[in-house]
C-alpha cells in the first residue's frame, strides 16, 4: 500500500539523489522494474549495473540518473526503512510511485501535491489526516486541507 | 537588476536557451528533463570557468548557490543571476526569503513545491522543453515554456465574481456587479481563495464565476488551484498583475506614455525596490494620479475610478471576458 505524509517529516531523506549516489547497489539496475523505470522516465537503456546509455548525456554512471529515477530505485528498492522526498519525483514518475506502492508498503514524503491523475486505480493512505483516498479525487480532497505553509 | 536577461548554457552535448525578466523565476516539470543539468554546469563554470567546458553566455554574472554556508555566500553576490537547486533545503526557508528581499539579485529556483513565502509571478513558472538538436549537430537544445501560460480565460460569460482583494479592487467589483444584478465576494487575500473554491465546487448550482487574483504574486497558490479545477469549467481564473495594472492597462488616465511602462515593465522595476511588481504597479497609479483630483487610495477609491466610462474602459481591457447583465 502507498502511504502518503505532506510537509515536513521526521528523518525523511529530503535529498534522496544524492543519498542514491552513496548508497545504491549494483544489483538494483540489474532488475527488470529497475531497466523499465530508467526506460520510461530517462529514455535511457541500462547496458550493464556501471553503465546506461542516454540519448542526451550519451554514456553515463547511475550516479547521472534523473533525480526522479535515482528516488524511485530508492523507494523500491532500498531497504533500510528510510522514507524518501517524493517531490524530487515529476509527475512523470507518479505512475511507477503507485506501481512500487501495489507491490510493497510504501511510505512517501511530499512537499507538493504530485498529479496522480493520471494513474489508473490510484489509491493511497494520507498520513496527515488518516484517511484512505481510493481515487485521485480523494486523494487531492485530503491534501488541500493542509496549508500551502505546511507543506 | 532590472530588466530582461538573455541566458545561454551549453556545453558539447546540451544547449539551454533562455530570458528572465524578474527577480524569481522558478522551474519545475516532469523529471528527465535537465533541470539538475542546468544546475550543475552553473556550478561548474562558478567553480572552474572556461576550464569546465561549460560556456555562459549572459550579460550578468550566472551563479549557482547551495551549501550550508549559503547565507555568507549570498552576501556576497551582487548584480548576478543567482541558481538555486531543488536538494537546497533553505530554498522554503523564511530566511532565504528575507535575504533575497531587498535583493540586487535574479533568481532562478529550480523546484516542485510552492515557496509560499515568496511572491512569484504564475508568468514565471517554467518547465523545459527539448527542442530537437541545435543547429543539425548533436547538441540537445533545451527550451523554457510557461507552465501556466494563459492569465486570462478567454470568451465567458461570467455571473459571480470572486475578488482576492478587500480593498480598492474589491470596491471597484462590488460596483460594476451591483449594477449587473451578479454577485461579489471577496476572499480577504490569496491565501483564502483555495477555500472558498473547494466550497463553490460543492455547490451543485455553481455559477460561472470569475476568480480574479494578482497574477504578479499568486504563483505559490497556482499549483493547487489548477489541480482544483481541473475539469471545472464553470470556475474561471483572471489573473491580472494587479488590479492597479489592470486600471492603468485600461488606460484610465489617457496617458499614452504609462502603456511603455507596462509593456517593458521589466526595465524600470529594480528588483532591490520591489520584492514583487504588484507594488510597482500600486506606485506607479499613485504617482500619475497625485496632483489631480483624484489620487488613487488602495483603502479608499474615490468616485472617480467608479464612473460608468471608467468601469467600461476596464471592462474593455479585461475583453472577452464579459460580466453578464440578469
Amino acid at each position: 500500500m502507498l502511504k502518503i505524509f505532506f510537509g515536513e517529516m521526521e528523518n525523511a531523506i529530503y535529498t534522496p539523489s544524492i543519498y542514491f549516489n552513496n548508497q545504491y547497489e549494483d544489483e538494483w539496475l540489474e532488475e527488470d522494474l529497475a531497466k523499465a523505470m530508467i526506460e520510461d522516465v530517462d529514455q535511457s537503456k541500462v547496458v550493464s549495473s556501471h553503465l546506461i546509455e542516454s540519448p542526451v548525456l550519451g554514456p553515463i554512471p547511475p550516479e547521472r540518473l534523473s533525480g526522479g529515477v535515482k528516488t524511485l530505485l530508492l523507494m523500491a528498492f532500498d531497504d533500510s526503512g528510510h522514507v524518501f522526498n517524493g517531490s524530487a519525483c515529476g509527475d512523470n514518475c507518479a505512475k511507477w510511485i503507485s506501481t512500487i506502492g501495489t507491490h510493497k508498503d510504501l511510505t512517501i514524503n511530499l512537499h507538493h501535491i504530485m498529479d496522480f491523475s493520471m494513474v489508473e486505480g490510484f489509491s493511497a493512505f494520507i498520513l496527515n489526516t488518516g484517511k484512505m483516498a481510493e481515487s485521485y479525487e480523494a486523494y487531492l480532497e485530503e491534501a488541500i486541507k493542509i496549508p500551502l505553509e505546511d507543506f | 537588476m532590472k530588466g530582461m536577461h538573455h541566458i545561454v548554457i551549453q556545453n558539447k552535448r546540451i544547449r539551454f536557451a533562455f530570458s528572465i525578466k524578474r527577480n524569481i523565476t522558478i522551474i519545475r516539470g516532469d523529471s528527465a528533463t535537465g533541470k539538475t543539468t542546468l544546475f550543475s554546469m552553473n556550478e561548474e563554470y562558478g567553480n572552474l570557468g572556461k576550464d569546465s567546458g561549460v560556456q555562459i553566455q549572459c550579460d550578468k554574472a550566472c551563479v549557482a548557490l547551495s551549501g550550508k554556508y549559503w547565507q555568507e555566500t549570498l552576501e556576497n553576490i551582487h548584480d548576478s543571476i543567482v541558481f538555486v537547486d531543488e536538494d537546497s533545503r533553505f530554498l522554503k526557508t523564511k530566511d532565504f526569503a528575507k535575504k533575497i528581499r531587498n535583493s540586487n539579485n535574479y533568481y532562478v529556483l529550480i523546484t516542485r513545491e510552492n515557496l509560499p513565502a515568496l511572491p512569484y509571478s504564475v508568468e514565471e513558472i517554467y518547465g523545459i522543453h527539448c527542442s530537437g538538436r541545435y543547429m543539425d549537430t548533436r547538441q540537445i537544445y533545451n527550451l523554457f515554456y510557461k507552465i501556466y501560460s494563459e492569465t486570462n480565460p478567454g470568451k465567458v460569460l461570467i455571473k459571480a465574481l470572486v475578488t482576492e482583494d478587500s480593498q480598492a479592487g474589491f470596491t471597484f467589483f462590488s460596483q460594476v456587479s451591483k449594477t449587473r444584478g451578479i454577485c461579489c465576494e471577496s476572499a480577504g487575500g490569496k491565501s483564502n481563495i483555495l477555500g472558498i473554491l473547494q466550497e463553490k465546487l460543492l455547490d451543485k448550482e455553481q455559477k460561472e464565476t470569475l476568480v480574479i487574483a494578482d497574477g504578479a504574486a499568486f504563483g505559490p497558490e497556482m499549483a493547487h488551484i489548477s489541480q482544483l479545477l481541473r475539469g471545472n469549467v464553470n470556475i474561471k481564473l483572471y489573473l491580472p498583475e494587479s488590479f492597479e495594472w489592470l486600471l492603468l492597462y485600461a488606460d484610465i488616465l489617457n496617458k499614452p506614455s504609462i502603456r511603455q511602462k507596462l509593456e517593458e515593465a521589466e526595465n524600470y522595476i529594480e528588483s532591490e525596490k520591489y520584492f514583487s511588481w504588484e507594488r510597482y504597479f500600486t506606485d506607479l497609479l499613485m504617482e500619475e494620479t497625485e496632483d489631480s483630483p483624484y489620487p488613487y487610495d488602495k483603502s479608499n477609491l474615490k468616485d472617480f475610478y467608479l464612473q460608468d466610462k471608467i468601469v467600461q474602459k476596464v471592462l474593455e481591457a479585461m475583453a472577452p471576458i464579459c460580466l453578464a447583465k440578469e
